[in-house]
């Protein structure tokens, strides 16, 4: 049986969104079931008018140049592309949380990119969260 | 296996995954067992240290077998045995 991951994915930074696609990968390759509970600043970066224009960084923010440059020179994919490829190996579900789309102007699935799957409540991260092995916030 | 044995190994599968950084070489290493028959041997390139540890510890857990690595010219070469 698959051992369950869930993340309350709160931040909407390049710096942590990459780290939380590094883990995913992790996950993938473990053939993890993950679930992905995108949570206020997240669900900004989630917005489709920001996924892929949004360059904050949350820590060291005086480098951030330096940063940017790296995974460039490193050839890290874009933490949206990360999250794609972690969907096509195994099992990744990603929710928006309602409010927290809201918060954004964003009150439908269409207003986020394709990655994510549905608009929830924070009851169904609590019941996903109690079953699961591991459970992260980033 | 010595680095000559493994340099002696026939290779059913080449992943050169040099160039990428973590966890991309293990993602790529997992797309690509499929291709290896089973008893097949697989070989990894790679020029992230961190693979010659992920790869290892991957491959105890889904039942593959670890057959060595080593560093030459800049990457790592390692070896499973599917």
């Amino acid at each position: 049986m698959a051992k369950k991951m869930t993340i309350a994915l709160f931040s909407g930074s390049v710096d942590k969104l990459t780290a939380a696609g590094v883990i995913l990968g992790g996950a993938a390759a473990e053939d993890m079931e993950v679930e992905i509970f995108v949570l206020l600043q997240a669900a900004f970066a989630f917005k489709k008018e920001n996924a892929l224009t949004n360059d904050r960084v949350a820590e060291i923010t005086d480098k951030k140049d330096d940063f940017l440059a790296s995974l460039e020179r490193l050839q890290a994919p874009h933490w949206t592309e990360a999250f794609r490829k972690a969907k096509e190996m195994t099992s990744v579900k990603i929710h928006i949380c309602g409010f927290a789309g809201k918060v954004w102007h964003g009150e439908k699935l269409d207003d986020f990119i394709d990655l994510a799957d549905d608009i929830v409540g924070i009851g169904e991260y609590i019941d996903a969260a109690e079953s699961s092995d591991i459970n992260l916030f980033i | 296996m010595t680095k000559e044995e493994l340099k002696q190994l026939k290779v059913d599968k080449v992943v050169d995954a040099r160039g990428t950084a973590c966890p991309g070489p293990l993602l790529a290493v997992k797309q690509a067992i499929a291709d290896v028959p089973d008893g097949g041997i697989m070989e990894i390139l790679s020029s992230d240290e961190g693979t010659k540890r992920d790869v290892p510890r991957w491959a105890r857990k889904k039942g593959y077998e670890y057959l060595g690595d080593y560093e030459e010219s800049g990457y790592f070469t390692i070896y499973l045995k599917k």
